[in-house]
């Protein structure tokens, strides 16, 4: 079982109706010259990359946007009807807004998503933020994990002092039962990440990184460089999990970049699927 | 003379991949009303190309693992860092690089309605850069 855990669905044709909105969601996500290509090329990419399942995140900053919403917990829900064997849901909230508790109900409660994407970067709150706790005890109310962005954002009108790892460790330490992924391995402080994960066993990551070079040489040096050789086999083989970022970095060339690292064959197995079920809730089902 | 313009589309299954249209090319150049002239075939795209080659799987084998060769996927590449005009990491600089290689088009002569090709002669979509919808122009010229 292969999971890409970390997808923007922005690209979906199913989704790009309107031409207007399109423009806007790329404006604010930071996503030019490529065009929306229908589900059936993803189909294809899956097949040919070996991935079975995708996490699809929305992003709602609608506070600084506008009131604009620029994927919707409403449009994640129509694009996991049409692939329910390959795509998982997870729902957005700025958490600005003085409805979020009931977005959060909504998306969960009605919508069935399966989890909470937030980017302190993009909507501009530190995770440690007292206003936070009302939202991950309504995740934890629901059984749902939260993936944060964290470190490096591209996106445009991002402050990285938000995301930085350090500022997720109050959550991790308040809140043990709510599992929580700083993906991207909070690059470029992927020790203080790594610190996170032996620390907390509720703390992940994932692998949706290659800000330089190619996947291969981006992978060798977070994993062989700036970690040593068997931190991730023999410290948080469980917590790490495998990520694209799509459509910034292509899955297939992020999931090469891994397998050119050496690597427990049981780790690998964890990294790429097993963690992302755990994580996902969805072990043994 | 007329000159007739058609666009078709393509989607590999693979990342780097031969994609035969020949029958494409016949069908549009029969289609057209041309019977005297030339066809162009010429891809839209920079890390794609127009090739012709000896229709054998054998032949596109040696063709696409020789090319790899000449552009090891796993290398070096300016290209690979972030893009800010497109809001991601280059990864395709060896599909720009194979894509020249190829070429971005190919010519062949319409006689009596019909492209004229030799007996081992097919055309290629050449993939390069997979896998996405893709865009090629088949223009007809003649009387």
């Amino acid at each position: 079982m292969v999971i890409d855990m970390h997808v923007h669905p922005a690209l979906y044709g199913e989704i790009c109706g309107d031409k207007e909105r399109v423009r806007l969601r790329c404006d604010e996500m930071g996503y030019h010259l490529m065009s929306p290509s229908p589900l059936e090329v993803l189909d294809k990419q899956n097949a040919y990359a070996g991935i079975d399942k995708m996490v699809l995140l929305p992003l709602d900053h609608s506070t600084r946007c506008d009131g604009q919403v620029v994927i919707t917990n409403e449009e994640i829900r129509t694009l996991v009807d049409l692939r329910p064997e390959m795509l998982i849901g997870f729902a957005s909230v700025d958490p600005h807004r003085s409805d979020a508790l009931e977005v959060l109900d909504r998306a969960f409660g009605e919508l069935g998503l399966m989890g909470l994407k937030l980017n302190p970067a993009k909507q501009r709150f530190y995770p440690d933020d007292r206003m936070m706790w009302p939202i991950y005890e309504k995740c934890l109310e629901y059984g749902r994990p939260i993936l944060f962005h964290a470190g490096l954002s591209w996106e445009p009108q991002t402050l990285c002092k938000y995301s930085h790892p350090l500022r997720f460790e109050e959550v991790a330490l308040e809140f043990p039962a709510l599992r929580i992924c700083l993906a991207h391995f909070g690059w470029p402080w992927v020790q203080e990440t790594a610190m996170l994960m032996i620390k907390y066993p509720n703390v992940y990551t994932d692998t949706a990184m290659m800000y330089m070079d190619s996947a291969e040489q981006f992978m060798e040096k977070v994993f062989r460089q700036d970690m040593g050789e068997y931190w991730l086999d023999h410290n948080f083989p469980d917590q790490v999990m495998f990520g694209s970022n799509a459509p910034r970095f292509r899955p297939v060339r992020i999931k090469r970049g891994l397998d050119s690292l050496k690597m427990r064959e049981d780790t690998r197995r964890k990294v790429m699927g097993e963690n992302a079920l755990r994580f996902l809730g969805m072990e043994g089902k | 003379m007329n000159v007739v313009l058609q666009t078709r589309t393509v989607c590999a299954d693979q990342e780097v991949q031969l994609i035969k249209i020949t029958q494409e090319v016949k069908t549009a150049v029969e289609e057209s009303g041309v019977q005297n002239g030339v066809v162009f075939v010429i891809s839209a795209h920079t890390t794609a190309g127009i090739t012709m080659n000896e229709g054998l799987p054998c032949v596109e084998k040696d063709l696409v693992d020789k090319l790899e060769g000449l552009v090891p996927t796993r290398d070096v590449y300016a290209h690979a860092h972030f893009l800010p005009s497109y809001g991601a990491t280059g990864g395709n600089s060896p599909g720009h690089i194979k894509s020249m290689l190829v070429g971005n088009h190919c010519v062949l002569p319409v006689q009596g309605g019909k492209v004229v090709l030799g007996h081992a002669q097919d055309i290629y979509f050449a993939e390069f850069d997979g896998i996405k919808n893709r865009k090629y122009y088949i223009e007809i010229m003649g009387e």
